[in-house]
């Protein structure tokens, strides 16, 4: 069933990372992220690597759910280093033949593209687990709200995400239904040729449309009903205050850049 | 003479594998006789969508087996495809599956797929619309510039178009007025009464059943509950309140009356019924 798959894979809990204030896992996981960029060793990116597991213990996001995040990435993983076994040259040659030579360096980087990919992916996931949709945009929305000067509607996008992040559950359920009525008519999904298929979609995709926007409409229209105008002068309801485990992190967050950075200059650069 | 449909040890799980897996029905053996009128009745959530969804091979049962036509339907593809046309369903709210440019090309559609000629496809649709009340200057305009109750109107003709030999309808009547409700009705028990084909009407509405059922079927819990004639079940009022669901209210009312101690019968299912015997009683006459 289309309804089984996953979108916004928030897992419910209540530990460190989940309790920490959106802003903060946004600004820490953007930070991670640009460090792990600047990792040169093996070294430093074993620090950041091991951060990854740290982070995924104290969520408490079981290990299978991990891995699921992993599943989509296998084939770019293989073909990355497989790219980069081949096409990298440096240090002791183990094997050459037909014109492709298997070398120490090309070894290493393929072991280092993996690790940095699977730990940034490992990194964001844990961003999604533990943070509801509509926390993560309320957060980019106050993160966002200085560009007000240049007067972009943040708050408007913000709410624009929102709802199209609510919307897509209820997609996916009326996509179903569609298909399921005109199956009922006889409608053959499922073979030809791309063409013959592509026109399939039509009496799936009208419809689809046709209540999309009639959904907006009515939305649009209780969102008046209930006095909304925008941005402007509005108040919330919950409100985000920087507690201590914030700072706590932002303080791990500079440790581990400072750790990179001496790591780096320390140990020899793998690329 | 095989039945129209049966079902077999039926079985449907959704959400298989994961801990919200639930039993949408569970075992469920049916037997549905050609030319009958069926009504299946059960409070929202009883499995009443996930099993006639099985009659056409929408769904594909976890265990048991469904048969049309004495045939197993996911014996192979051509089987399932022709249960497709074999079992029309017109789903709730059918209006929000059109999609042509015209009324007329979305009640061809159906018979398009069926693969059948112009000239046959071009007098069934003409016969649907008529059936379903679908004014003939409509049939070159937009689906999308119909009123309400005419898109469910032309949604409708684009079931019965296919001329399938048992037409299943989810909750017809929702959302309609009392006067949509009528008509449909009336439309439905017209559409039996020409073709003599095998009608199941699934409702909770037990009003708009009582009137025209032949045989009802009530879910419970993702399982038959009940089923026999409308007298069998309606007079079971005390287990269908259980079940979440009413005796229709004109019942209630002469189930009053009698209580009052006036002559009059229980099996009253629908207000016209009800009418005629206030009628009779009025007039100085005895009950019928
Ligand atoms: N696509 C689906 N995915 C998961 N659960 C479903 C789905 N459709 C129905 N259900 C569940 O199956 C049960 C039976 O639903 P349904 O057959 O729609 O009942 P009814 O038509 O009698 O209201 C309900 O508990 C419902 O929540
Ligand atoms: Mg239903």
């Amino acid at each position: 069933m289309i309804r089984d798959i996953t979108i916004g894979q928030y897992y419910p809990g209540k530990s460190v990372l989940h309790r920490l204030d959106p802003r903060m896992k946004l600004i820490l996981t953007f930070g991670l992220i640009v460090v792990i960029f600047l990792c040169k060793s093996f070294f430093s990116l074993g620090l950041i690597a091991l951060t990854a597991v740290f982070a995924a213990i104290i969520s408490r996001v079981p290990a299978k759910m991990i891995l699921k995040s992993l599943k989509p990435i296998v084939i770019i993983l293989l073909f990355t280093a497989v790219l980069n076994i081949i096409y990298t040259e440096g240090g002791t040659v183990y094997f050459e033949k037909w014109g492709i030579a298997i070398t120490e360096k090309g070894i290493n980087t393929a072991i280092f593209t993996m690790i940095r990919i699977v730990s940034l992916v490992v990194i964001s996931s844990l961003l999604t687990y533990t943070t509801t949709p509509t926390m993560l945009t309320d957060a980019i929305e106050r993160l966002l709200s200085p560009l007000k000067i240049f007067k972009i509607k943040v708050h408007t996008l913000a709410m624009m995400m929102t709802l199209a992040l609510r919307f897509i559950p209820t997609l996916i359920e009326e996509i179903d239904r569609i298909m399921n009525a005109q199956k009922a008519r006889g409608a053959d999904l499922e073979s030809g040729g791309l063409v013959q298929r592509a026109k399939a979609l039509v009496p799936i995709f009208i419809p689809l449309m046709v209540s999309a926007f009639r959904r907006a409409y009515e939305l649009a229209f209780a969102m008046t009903c209930r006095c909304y105008t925008g941005g402007e002068g509005r108040t919330r309801m919950k409100q985000m205050k920087l507690k201590f485990r914030d700072f706590a992190a932002l303080f791990f967050l500079v440790a581990v850049t400072a750790g990179v950075i001496f790591l780096n200059i320390k140990f020899e650069a793998v690329i | 003479m095989s039945y129209a449909i049966e079902t077999v040890n039926l079985t449907h799980y959704y959400s298989k594998g994961t801990v919200q897996q639930v039993a949408a029905i569970n075992d469920v053996n049916l037997q549905i006789e050609k030319g009958e009128l069926v009504g299946i009745i059960g409070h929202t959530g009883s499995g009443k969508s996930t099993l006639i969804s099985h009659f056409n091979g929408l769904l594909k049962p976890d265990s048991g087996k469904v048969l049309v036509d004495g045939e197993d339907i996911w014996k192979n593809k051509e089987t399932l495809r022709q249960s497709r046309f074999k079992v029309g369903l017109c789903f709730q709210y059918p209006e929000y599956q059109l999609f042509e440019e015209t009324v007329y090309k979305d009640i061809a559609f159906g018979p398009k797929n069926m693969k059948l000629s112009e000239a046959e496809i071009k007098e069934r649709v003409l016969r649907a619309a008529e059936f379903t009340g679908v004014k003939p200057e409509h049939l070159g305009k937009s689906p999308f510039d119909l009123s309400g109750g005419e898109k469910r109107r032309a949604a409708i003709a684009g079931v019965m178009s296919m001329e399938p030999q048992v037409l299943i309808f989810d909750e017809p009547a929702a959302g309609l007025d009392p006067k949509g409700r009528k008509d449909l009705v009336e439309l439905i028990k017209n559409y039996r009464k020409q073709t003599g084909s095998t009608v199941i009407i699934v409702s909770h509405s037990m009003e708009d059943i009582a009137g025209m059922a032949d045989r009802i079927i009530v879910m419970n819990n993702s399982t038959v509950a009940m089923q026999g004639s409308v007298d069998e079940v309606y007079s079971r009022g005390d287990e269908l309140r259980s079940m979440g669901l009413n005796v229709p209210e004109i019942t209630e009312i002469f189930a009053k009356l009698r209580a009052k101690g006036i002559n009059v019968p229980a099996n009253v299912y629908t207000v016209e019924q009800g009418e005629n015997i206030l009628r009779t009683l009025l007039k100085g006459g005895a009950a019928v």
